[in-house]
């Protein structure tokens, strides 16, 4: 460990081209955008742009279809990480073994991951359509329905629909990162758990888990923000709908920025969102014990 | 000798293999590429059939026109070798930027370390599309708009922050005594990252630069809003076949086919780095 | 010995002429480029195109025009970031939905004077320079192209049930109910009598119902009679069922989709499908406008037009390429590859269009009308339609509540 009193420049020399290039391409819009938020903006009424200061915020916390896109949202990634994480993990464990199909298995995990929101979302889309689709047209065949379900037009099933096409989408992520973390366990730990008499299980338990711990907190977190933020698959799926069923918080301010044309409003919506989420990720942080030490 | 690299024990017998191992795996696969052959299978049925009253699992008949037609009528190709330019371009940029900045933030602790890990962390968690106007104005004062240079930047900036995230746990999974005999060595820190840390971190190097390049071979937003004529790329592309009273399917669903190929080839090959043991013996007693 | 003064001062006249002349040369040589924004639904039509802009190019040398086929999916999103960006193209296609918008940002160009000096306007249709014009009166947009929703019908389900197509929304109705026939009747699948589109864009099916007796102003859109029509149309879907369950969340890809694979008997849409509808059931598909509610019939015109921005530089060529594509011979290419109707009069029997499918619409015209000019109409399509429909029709609101809405929408400013 570094333990240098006198001031070294090293670190910040390499964090410098980062820093330096998130500044300028993200970090300045971002100011911009959150400045918007205390104007009341309307793109189209350029000549009625006025300071508001917090008043759009205020229209946040009494908007009704905030609160609700918010719950939403709580649920949307409270049900989409973990099973990506638990779908993941267990292909990043067989994943790791060796046999002969290997390379061919592990090249076509990462198709889901590899293919755009929008083609996803259409073939997902057509796949749950009561009258042409794949899933009702095998559900009636087997017996399990008398008549087509329309996942996505219904608001009780909407959501879960567009969840199971998320998890599919994701899933490959936790696979491949939790894979190359599986890498870094010592083979001589697993030996020595082995001539302690531990079964598979155990070994899992003891070993492998506790050495992926950092990668799969780091991942975790990575994809919570991830998940909330994406909207591009429920926006082709569902356009938010049916009614407000599959409205997530930034889907919401999406609509209001762009549908609405309410600049001030929209971006109020984003900051709020960003800024519970950073008290949700900071949150999840601490508890995961990783603490980062200044 | 067990058949699982990482977990000791007696190999078991080839049914139980079978059981644990390639069912679940061949089940895990089928679920990831079902869509993907549904897909195919889509693309390869004539495009009149596709919506008949006779709805059938399996095609009667299978051409290649909607193939033929995506190569030879619309600029498919093209666009894909600029999704390919944008991609690997994003790659070397994200990776040398994020590479060295978690390499400061896993060996250092320096003033401003935590807090600038959360800014970076903030900057994903604000929602992209409204960042566009300021984007797209910076990018027009520059003269950089509808170039490859443009998405490459953004694409690398945006996909910085995560990345930085997962090679600095990567890199921490390394002990730091390597470093030190390194130091001890003579090397400079530098040195030290690049001869022994980087080597040893390089299933993390490959998975995280897998990250950078589908992250920006997906992305469509500022795909099709800072570029979109000169620099047209496969996403944008593609949603020229989505129109306003008219969905080309055929076309969509081979382009989907097609599209989701490069990253899957390039990982096949790279994929034989993410092997165990690069650890193993490298630290004595 | 001097030199006379008259040569000196001759030569340099001269010289400044021939500088100037050159000048002058040079800048009528620089070619003026402008940028088109287009969006076709069928990329391989890209092609029709680029042989407008060759024919023009060549009858107007010194114009070049750029071409750029924008994906529809978030056409407006780039062309309003471009105008507030100060990157706008120099003449674009919009619609009548954005209008208001687009003026009150002061992004676009007015047209009065090049249009009233222009021998094309006589060419073109009725009114619909008219209906294009900006609600402060002054022109902006040009047509180009348009369609009017009538109804699709299968002639031969309705031959079979004895029907005729429905002129009225009683019978219309009934002919739904004659018509949606559960799947253990229809030999496994399910048959519908209304392809409903509950989803974005369904306005254009449920202006028929509502829209023919009740104006969009805040007052009428909230009163017992327009919650009334409401009702009737929700009704179609909660009490009578003739429509499939999906229907809140289908857009046209699904209706049109749902009328060609048989499973439904009625749908409302226009004459840019009528092609794929032909290819696909020949003559047992037939068209006829849209049914009349309480005596009147309303039906959704769609426009198309070309609109010339304030940051063109270039806005002589600009006007050049608008007018070529909205006279006979550019706008009768154009719409080729479109399959909407021409906006001239003269080009009206070059276009191949099913004879039926035409009459339909040339039929509809008198009653085709477009949702009111205003800013607030942007967001009715995009959010406040969508929504409350989709609401209503999975019963989380009732009809008065969506009617309300819709009139509170209105009534903001």
């Amino acid at each position: 460990m570094s333990a240098r009193r006198r001031f070294d420049a090293l670190p910040y020399v390499l964090v410098s081209p980062a820093v330096l290039a998130t500044l300028v391409l993200v970090f300045a819009p971002m100011l911009q955008a959150a400045w918007t938020s205390l104007y009341h903006h309307i793109l189209w009424k350029p000549r009625d742009v006025r300071f508001i200061g917090l008043d759009n915020y205020l229209a946040v916390a009494q908007d009704p279809v905030a609160w609700s896109s918010l719950g939403r949202t709580v649920m949307w990634i409270g049900l989409t990480v973990p099973l990506q994480l638990a779908l993941g993990l267990a292909t990043a464990l067989l994943l790791n073994q060796r046999f002969r199909w290997r390379g061919l298995a592990r090249s076509l995990i990462l198709i889901p991951w590899a293919l755009p929101s929008v083609v996803i979302a259409l073939m997902w889309a057509w796949m749950y359509q009561p009258q042409v689709g794949l899933f009702n047209d095998l559900l009636l065949r087997l017996g399990l329905v008398t008549e087509a379900v329309p996942w996505l037009a219904q608001p009780g099933t909407a959501l879960y629909a567009i969840i199971v096409a998320l998890v599919w989408q994701g899933f490959p992520f936790f696979a491949i990162m939790i894979l190359a973390g599986l890498q870094t366990i010592p083979a001589s730990l697993y030996e020595a758990a082995a001539v302690d008499g531990a079964t598979p299980w155990q070994q899992f338990r003891e070993v492998t888990l506790p050495g992926l711990k950092g990668v799969i907190v780091t991942a975790v977190m990575l994809r919570l923000i991830w998940v909330a933020n994406s909207i591009d698959v429920i926006l082709v799926m569902t356009g938010g709908g049916p009614g407000y069923a599959t409205h997530t918080l930034p889907l919401y301010a999406f609509k209001r920025t762009y549908g609405s044309m309410d600049f001030g409003y929209g971006t109020a919506l984003a900051c709020t969102f960003s800024l519970l989420l950073l008290g949700l990720i900071v949150l999840y942080l601490r508890r995961a014990g990783r603490d980062i030490r200044s | 000798m067990s058949t699982l690299p990482n977990i000791a024990g007696p190999r078991p017998s080839a049914l139980r293999r079978a059981l644990t191992l390639h069912l679940p795996m061949a089940a895990i696969v089928l679920f990831a590429i079902g869509p993907y052959l549904w897909m195919l299978l889509t693309s390869l049925r004539p495009e009149a059939t596709l919506f008949s009253a006779q709805r059938t699992l399996l095609p009667d008949a299978l051409t290649s026109a909607n193939y033929v037609r995506l190569f030879t009528r619309t600029t498919f190709t093209v666009n894909l070798l600029h999704s390919v330019v944008v991609a690997l371009g994003t790659v070397a940029v994200g990776l040398a930027m994020s590479i060295t900045a978690a390499y400061a933030f896993s060996r250092y602790r320096f003033p401003g370390r935590r807090a600038l890990m959360m800014t970076f962390l903030l900057i994903n968690m604000f929602p992209l599309i409204l960042l566009i106007i300021p984007l797209f104005i910076t990018m027009r004062v520059l003269s950089i708009l509808d170039t490859h240079l443009a998405l490459i930047l953004a694409h690398s900036t945006f996909s910085i922050p995560f990345a930085t995230w997962m090679m600095t746990s990567y890199f921490d999974a390394i002990p730091r005594s390597l470093d030190e005999a390194a130091l001890v060595d003579g090397c400079t820190p530098l040195g030290a990252m690049v001869k022994v840390v980087l080597p040893l971190a390089l299933p993390g190097v490959i998975a995280t630069g897998i990250y950078i390049f589908i992250t920006s071979w997906n992305e469509y937003l500022y795909a099709s809003i800072l570029a979109g004529q000169d620099v047209r790329t496969l996403t944008v592309a593609v949603q020229t076949l989505i129109g306003e009273y008219e969905i080309a399917w055929g076309l969509l669903t081979a382009g989907g086919v097609v599209g989701a190929l490069p990253v899957t080839v390039l990982f096949l090959f790279i994929q034989k780095r993410l092997i165990a043991g690069m650890t193993q013996g490298a630290v004595k007693g | 010995m001097t030199r006379p003064r008259f040569s000196t001062l001759r030569r340099a006249l001269v010289a400044a002429g021939l500088a100037t002349a050159s000048l002058g040369a040079l800048q009528a040589q620089a070619p003026q480029n402008i940028v088109f924004w287009y969006h076709f639904d069928n990329p391989e039509q890209t092609k029709v195109m680029d042989g407008l802009v060759a024919d023009f190019q060549a009858k107007n040398p010194g114009i070049k025009v750029d071409a750029q086929n924008i994906p529809w999916n978030n056409y407006y999103d780039r062309l309003f970031t471009a105008v507030a960006g100060g990157k706008s193209p120099d003449v674009a296609m919009v619609k009548l939905q954005q209008q208001a918008q687009l003026v009150e940002m002061g992004a676009l160009e007015p047209i009065d004077a090049r249009v009233a000096a222009w021998p094309g306007r006589n060419d073109l249709g009725d009114n619909l320079l008219n209906i294009n014009k900006g609600h402060d009166g002054k022109q902006y947009y040009l047509p180009l192209q348009y369609v009017v929703i009538y109804l699709y019908y299968r002639a031969d389900l309705f031959q079979k049930a004895g029907l005729q197509p429905p002129a009225t929304c009683e019978a219309f109705l009934d002919a739904a109910k004659k018509l949606t026939v559960p799947a253990a009747q229809n030999g496994g699948t399910p048959q519908y009598g209304f392809g409903m589109r509950g989803g974005r864009g369904g306005q254009d099916n449920w202006g028929p119902f509502v829209l023919s007796q009740v104006a969009m102003t805040p007052a009428e859109l909230g009163s017992p009679k327009a919650v009334a029509a409401n009702q009737f149309y929700v009704d179609l879907m909660r009490s009578h069922k003739v429509v499939p369950p999906s229907a809140p969340n289908d857009g046209f890809n699904e209706i049109i989709n749902g009328f060609k694979s048989g499973q439904t008997a009625m749908i409302f849409h226009h004459i840019g499908s009528s092609k794929t509808m032909h290819d696909t059931h020949g003559d047992k598909v037939s068209a006829v406008p849209v049914p009349a509610c309480g005596g009147k019939r309303w039906t959704s015109f769609g426009d198309e037009s070309n609109a010339m921005f304030k940051q063109s530089r270039n806005k002589d060529a600009a006007w050049k390429w608008m007018s070529y594509l909205s006279e006979r011979e550019g706008n009768v290419k154009f719409v080729g590859a479109t399959g909407q109707m021409t906006v001239t009069r003269s080009g009206v029997p070059q276009v191949s269009f099913q004879p039926r499918f035409a009459k339909a619409t040339a039929d509809s015209l008198p009653f085709a009308a477009i949702l009111p000019p205003v800013p607030q109409t942007s967001d009715f399509v995009s959010n406040v339609w969508p929504t409350n429909m989709q609401r209503a029709l999975n019963g989380e609101v009732t009809s008065a509540q969506m009617m309300e809405a819709i009139a509170k929408h209105y009534a903001t400013k």
